[in-house]
């Protein structure tokens, strides 16, 4: 069984991921899901992305077009705008920061009893 | 290739996007229109991979989706709602028209009780301060009337409920938010 991951952790880096994903190659929105569980993101939902989607879009950061599909209805594809890729540069650069604190932290051994104040 | 969504699943996808596009009447009509056909077809696709039920099942909650989609729409803090107002102020016409229009009856039926081949002209001076007055034309005890609006006063009283019931004042740009836009702006 896939590991779970914390939906509020989630949440907080799904617009990165999703500005990251669509950098690379732009899809439409049951695509990104895809590509999403791909990469092992297995628990993130189709209820959760579209409406990520289409925040970035209004925000500006991405920007969507329809494409016609021989399957269905024209399937709408994003892609980021510029600010989008600002925004995917600076949030980059703050999670990779976090992320190396965070972890620094995380990876020392645990004691079995916590240390007396000094 | 996977095969086309049985009919069972369209339908259970129409009434997906049916319940959504009921919970989204606060967007903008073509953005909900745009929301729509994107989940319409989202939904269309999964169904050939994974089945509707499935793909119905991790949409998720309607009601929820709807409100992530308002809060992408107008961001997360409280917001405005039309179709509050809308039904505040429909509920208020409503039940005035009624109310008044029962009161226009009785008073002519009243006084036909009293003059039954009552024949003339009767005003009566209607509800102070929310309706105008009423003018009766009785020929024979049959009676007819004229007057009888809404005054300034019941509209200036509607147009409140509806700002009231809505939370209107929300549309109005924040200091804060026209502060953080002037600061992204000089950001940018």
């Amino acid at each position: 069984m896939p590991p779970t991951h914390d939906p509020q952790l989630l949440k907080g880096v799904l617009s990165l991921l999703l500005l990251q994903l669509l950098a690379e190659r732009e899809s439409y929105g049951y695509e990104v899901v895809q590509r999403l569980h791909a990469i092992g993101l297995t628990d993130v939902l189709e209820g959760t992305v579209y409406p990520a989607l289409a925040r970035l879009e209004r925000e500006g950061r991405l920007a969507a077009h329809l494409v016609p599909s021989t399957a269905g209805p024209a399937r709408k594809y994003y892609l980021p705008t510029a600010a989008g890729y600002d925004a995917l540069a600076a949030g980059a650069a703050q999670w990779l920061s976090l992320t190396t604190l965070v972890h620094g932290v995380l990876s020392r051994p645990v004691p079995t009893s916590p240390s007396k104040g000094s | 290739m996977a095969p086309s969504p049985s009919w069972v699943d369209r339908l259970r996808i129409e009434l997906v996007v049916w319940t959504l596009d009921q919970r989204l009447y606060d967007l903008p009509r073509s953005a909900r229109i745009a929301h729509r056909r994107e989940v319409r077809e989202n939904l269309l696709e999964a169904a050939h991979d994974i089945g509707g039920r499935e793909a119905i099942r991790r949409l998720g909650n309607s009601r929820q989706l709807a409100a992530e989609y308002r809060a992408a729409e107008f961001g997360d803090g409280p917001r405005h709602s039309w179709v509050a107002t809308g039904v505040a102020v429909a509920t208020a016409v409503l039940l005035m028209t009624s109310w008044l229009n029962e009161a226009i009856h009785a008073f002519g039926d009243g006084v036909r009780a009293g003059q039954p081949h009552a024949t003339g002209t009767f005003t009566w001076a209607g509800f102070r301060y929310v309706q105008s007055g009423v003018t009766y034309a009785f020929t024979d005890g049959q009676w007819t009337s004229t007057g009888g609006a809404f005054t300034p006063l019941t509209w200036i009283l509607l147009a409140a409920l509806a700002v009231a019931s809505g939370r209107l004042w929300r549309l109005l740009p924040s200091r804060g938010q026209g502060a953080s836009r002037e600061a992204a702006s000089q950001r940018g």
